[in-house]
This record gives C-alpha cells, sequence and structure tokens, in this order.
C-alpha cells in the first residue's frame, strides 16, 4: 500500500496556528491570552474574539479537563484512522473547548463531563494534543 | 403599493442517481419545470440565486456558480449571487430573493440548488480542516456529538431518534417521486448499521444527484399567471460562527435564535403551523427544532415524537414528502417546494388538510447556519 494512504491527515499550521503546533510538540498545550481583557482563547486567532484586542500572548493550560461531548466513529473514514474511535470536545479546566480524541480507555466507557488530561502523542512530523481518563475509568497501559 | 413577493413556480428534477448528468444539466431541467409550472417565458426572469451543493464547490476557478450557470441559461440579470450556507442556502436564496424583489432591484428571480453528490463519491466525507487530524470527517461526526449531549441532558433515547426515521420514511412511501418509498419499522431503525454513535445510517440523510427551482415574483405578476402562489409572509436567519466556542453549540441550533423571530414577523405562533418543512440532514436536527422553534419545550422532543406524533396522521404534519431523509437530498429547495405544493393544495395522497401556514427552514455547515421562512397562502 502507499505509505502515504496510511499517515492519518495531518493538521496544516498557517501563521495563526504555526505557534500552537510548535508549542505541542514541546509538550505543551497553549492557549490563546488577550494581553487586554485576559480572555483565554482557542483555536488561536489574530485578535481577542471578545474584546477585539490585538496584543495576544499565550499561556500554558494545564491539561486537565472534561468532556464536553463526544461521538464514536464505527467507521473508516481514513485507512490512517481505522474505527473505532472517539472524537471529542473536551472543555478545558482554563475555559476553552477543543476537539480530539479520547484514548486509553474503550470508547463504551467514555462519558459525558468525564475528567480528562492531556496526554501528547506523536503523529507524523506533528503532535497531537489528545485526551485520557484521569479517573478510574483509564485502563492499566 | 408595497411590492410583495410571492413563489410562483417550482420545479425539480427526480432525486436519486443521474450518472452522466453534469449538475448544471439538472439545474437546466429544474428551471425549466420552475418556469412552466408559473407559466412564465424565461425571457422575464431577472434575478438569478443560486445554491451550488457541495461536489462542485461554488467556483470554478475564478467562475462563481452563477455565473456559469447563468450563462448557460442565457440570463442577463438585474441582481445575482450565489449564497454559500451549507444546508441553509436554499431558503436563504428564496428569502434573499423576496427582498430583491419587494426592494424592485428585480422583478422575478429564479433560485436554484444542485448537485451530483451522488455521482461524486466521497463528497460528504470531507475531514474537518486540521480536526480531521483527530478523524474529525463529514457533518455526521458533530451532529453525533449533539445527540449525545441531548441524551445525556434530557434522556433522549435511539428509539426517539428513530420516530423522526420512521416517519419520514413514511411520508416518503406516500410521495411519488421521493429517493426512498419503501417504509421501515422502529425494529429495523435500531438494527441499522452504526455510522458514528450514537447515529445509525438511518439517521443520516440521502446523498442524491438532483436539482429544485422556483421562482419567485411579485404578488402582482402572480396574479395574472392564474396559477396558485405562496405568499412569503416572513423570513429570518441566524448563525453561530463560533461553533463550540459558543456555550449553546450542540444544545440549541441557531434556530432558537431566529425561529422564533420569524413566526413572530409573520404574526403567528408554533400552534398556528399547519406543515413544518424542517430541515433534516439528521433525524437529531428534527428533535433540536422542535424544541428551538417552540413546538414544544427544550429538552422534550424525545417524548413529543413518541407514538408518531409527526408521522402522517400525527398531531403535526413535519416533511410529508419525506425530506431530506427519504424525499431526496435537495439542498432545503425540495422543503420550500413541498411547502408551496401543500399551501396550493396540490400534494395529493400526503395533502395536508387545509393547510395555510408553513414553516421552512434551512441549516447548515457545522450547525453554524440557520435561515427560516414563513410561507402563507
Amino acid at each position: 500500500m502507499d505509505p502515504d494512504a496510511t499517515t492519518p491527515p495531518l493538521p496544516e499550521p498557517d501563521a495563526l496556528t504555526r505557534r500552537f503546533w510548535e508549542a505541542c510538540r514541546q509538550g505543551r498545550l497553549d492557549l490563546c491570552a488577550c494581553e487586554s481583557c485576559g480572555h483565554l482563547f482557542l483555536p488561536p486567532g489574530p485578535c481577542c474574539p471578545r474584546c477585539w484586542a490585538m496584543r495576544i500572548t499565550t499561556r500554558t493550560a494545564s491539561g486537565e479537563g472534561a468532556v464536553r461531548t463526544f461521538a464514536v466513529y464505527r467507521r473508516t473514514y481514513h485507512p490512517g484512522l481505522p474505527q473505532p474511535y472517539v472524537v471529542a470536545v473536551i472543555e478545558l479546566r482554563e475555559g476553552p473547548r477543543l476537539v480530539s480524541n479520547v484514548v486509553g480507555c474503550a470508547p463504551e466507557r467514555v462519558r459525558i463531563d468525564m475528567p480528562v488530561r492531556a496526554r501528547f502523542e506523536n503523529v507524523g512530523e506533528f503532535t497531537l494534543p489528545r485526551f485520557e481518563p484521569a479517573g478510574p475509568e483509564k485502563e492499566p497501559s | 403599493m408595497k411590492r410583495r413577493a410571492v413563489i410562483a413556480g417550482v420545479g425539480h428534477t427526480s432525486f436519486g442517481k443521474h450518472p452522466g448528468r453534469s449538475a448544471f444539466e439538472l439545474e437546466a431541467e429544474a428551471a425549466a419545470l420552475a418556469a412552466r409550472d408559473a407559466g412564465l417565458d424565461p425571457l422575464e426572469i431577472d434575478g438569478l440565486l443560486t445554491d451550488p451543493g457541495f461536489a462542485r464547490g461554488p467556483m470554478e476557478g475564478i467562475t462563481p456558480h452563477f455565473l456559469r450557470l447563468g450563462g448557460l441559461l442565457g440570463i442577463d440579470p438585474l441582481y445575482t449571487g450565489t449564497e454559500i450556507l451549507g444546508g441553509a442556502g436554499s431558503a436563504a436564496i428564496v428569502g434573499r430573493a423576496a427582498l430583491a424583489v419587494e426592494a424592485g432591484l428585480c422583478s422575478t428571480c429564479l433560485c436554484v440548488y444542485g448537485d451530483s453528490a451522488l455521482s461524486t463519491p466521497g463528497a460528504y466525507a470531507y475531514g474537518r480542516g486540521d480536526d480531521a487530524a483527530y478523524g474529525l470527517f463529514g457533518a455526521v461526526g458533530l451532529h453525533a456529538m449533539a445527540a449525545q449531549r441531548h441524551m445525556h441532558l434530557y434522556g433522549t433515547r435511539p428509539e426517539h431518534l428513530g420516530e423522526v426515521a420512521v416517519a419520514a420514511r413514511a411520508c416518503g412511501a406516500r410521495t411519488p417521486h421521493a429517493q426512498k418509498r419503501r417504509p421501515i419499522s422502529l425494529q429495523e431503525y435500531l438494527e441499522s448499521d452504526p455510522v458514528v454513535d450514537p447515529l445509525r445510517k438511518l439517521d443520516c440523510c440521502l446523498v442524491s444527484d438532483g436539482a429544485a427551482a422556483v421562482l419567485v415574483t411579485t404578488e402582482e405578476r402572480a396574479a395574472a399567471l392564474r396559477r396558485p402562489f405562496a405568499r412569503i409572509l416572513s423570513q429570518a436567519q441566524a448563525h453561530r460562527l463560533r461553533t463550540f466556542t459558543s456555550p449553546e453549540h450542540f444544545e440549541t441550533l441557531p434556530a432558537a435564535r431566529c425561529g422564533p423571530e420569524a413566526l413572530a414577523r409573520a404574526g403567528v405562533t408554533a400552534d398556528d403551523v399547519d406543515v413544518a418543512l424542517l430541515y433534516d440532514c439528521f433525524t437529531i436536527v428534527v428533535l433540536l427544532q422542535l424544541e428551538d422553534y417552540g413546538f414544544c419545550k427544550k429538552g422534550e422532543a424525545g417524548p413529543f415524537v413518541e407514538g408518531g406524533r409527526i408521522a402522517p396522521g400525527g398531531k403535526l404534519a413535519v416533511n410529508p414528502s419525506g425530506g431530506l431523509l427519504a424525499e431526496g437530498y435537495g439542498g432545503g429547495m425540495l422543503h420550500v417546494i413541498e411547502a408551496v405544493r401543500q399551501l396550493r393544495g396540490e400534494a395529493g395522497e400526503r395533502q395536508v388538510p387545509g393547510a395555510e401556514i408553513a414553516l421552512v427552514s434551512g441549516h447548515g455547515l457545522g450547525m453554524n447556519t440557520h435561515a427560516t421562512l414563513v410561507l402563507g397562502r
């Protein structure tokens, strides 16, 4: 098989998201922080989406959060991502939400509001922030 | 005297597989059928608004969809454009045509949706930007997350989603042109293959090749055509571009803002709606809209649809022609057309007796866009 076919789709960093992905590669989940009003946000953007201030800095998140909602893919859309897998919206302790995967537990055990923590995984040249249960749902590895 | 916009003609191709036919050809057929239905000479058409569907995209190189289609149809309009609002596009262009006609920017506006998604493998299996790295493909994943949250917050069960699917297919069985005419049972729904939990195959709309068109003109012009027309009583839109940055995402649709507003502008309430044409890309979207439009309270749509309440003969007529789940994926324009047919009283076996007020919705992209029309006789 063409080796490219089994490589999952990868992010395509642009001027707005490059720093986010570089931080991930160093094991950090960096949030955007507005220097004017203090609002913390994702995805990265050119201005604060609350006050439109242009001075944005970064703040490293704790990596702790909870599952806001999730879905279990039972079909394989890409050969590099065989089913089943869990796509979730994670609400970070600091407030921002992001799409990610819940890993390290059976899909059947994932629940809304389940506490999770970030776990960085290398995929190709990228490091993706995925999330594993922070509570009893975690399976021994 | 104020010009009032009405829908004077409707037309569509069959929906299903049209191998070897381009979407432009389908759109031309739908446009010609709409003109014939209205009894209007194509030379009278001085407005063109389009929704290009998904498989082609809105641009071919530097050529936008309205330019290519208008050229093929031989139209030099006074007003034109292409809307890119996903499934809200069809309702939105009909609304925009009404505004243009009432403002005098044009007199007779053709509104067209077309796509050849069924003949374009993988048309809807797209990755959602960088989130594709996590396996977020298609529209189904986001809607599954909305269904999951509804189940978590309100105890909604798979059987409730199944009621929507079963009702749609029962409606399709009464619609001669429907893509799926075989009814299904709740058991068949529950045994249908999982796609993205908690959504099954029968929660998902059809994929179709096809095109649909309506003609919006002035009441004065339509009255001279001796064909029943539908009035465009009101419209409203609301959009949530923040997606899941908004705390309401996965719990309400933008319809919660524009739905009640559109009904109020028409001077009616949800109780006055005789037939609801609710955009139904996935069953969960019907449940969310029943709540957001005020047909039932927040969280109660599951029990509301129990016992066939939205099935043929039920208390509320929803998508009598079967909608996206059975009639075919018409981008929302078939919803507009069914509303017109119901108001004209020409829906045959599926006619809602005495229908006077029709609600039409469109919903699109990552649950980001919503457009509402209220139509009347």
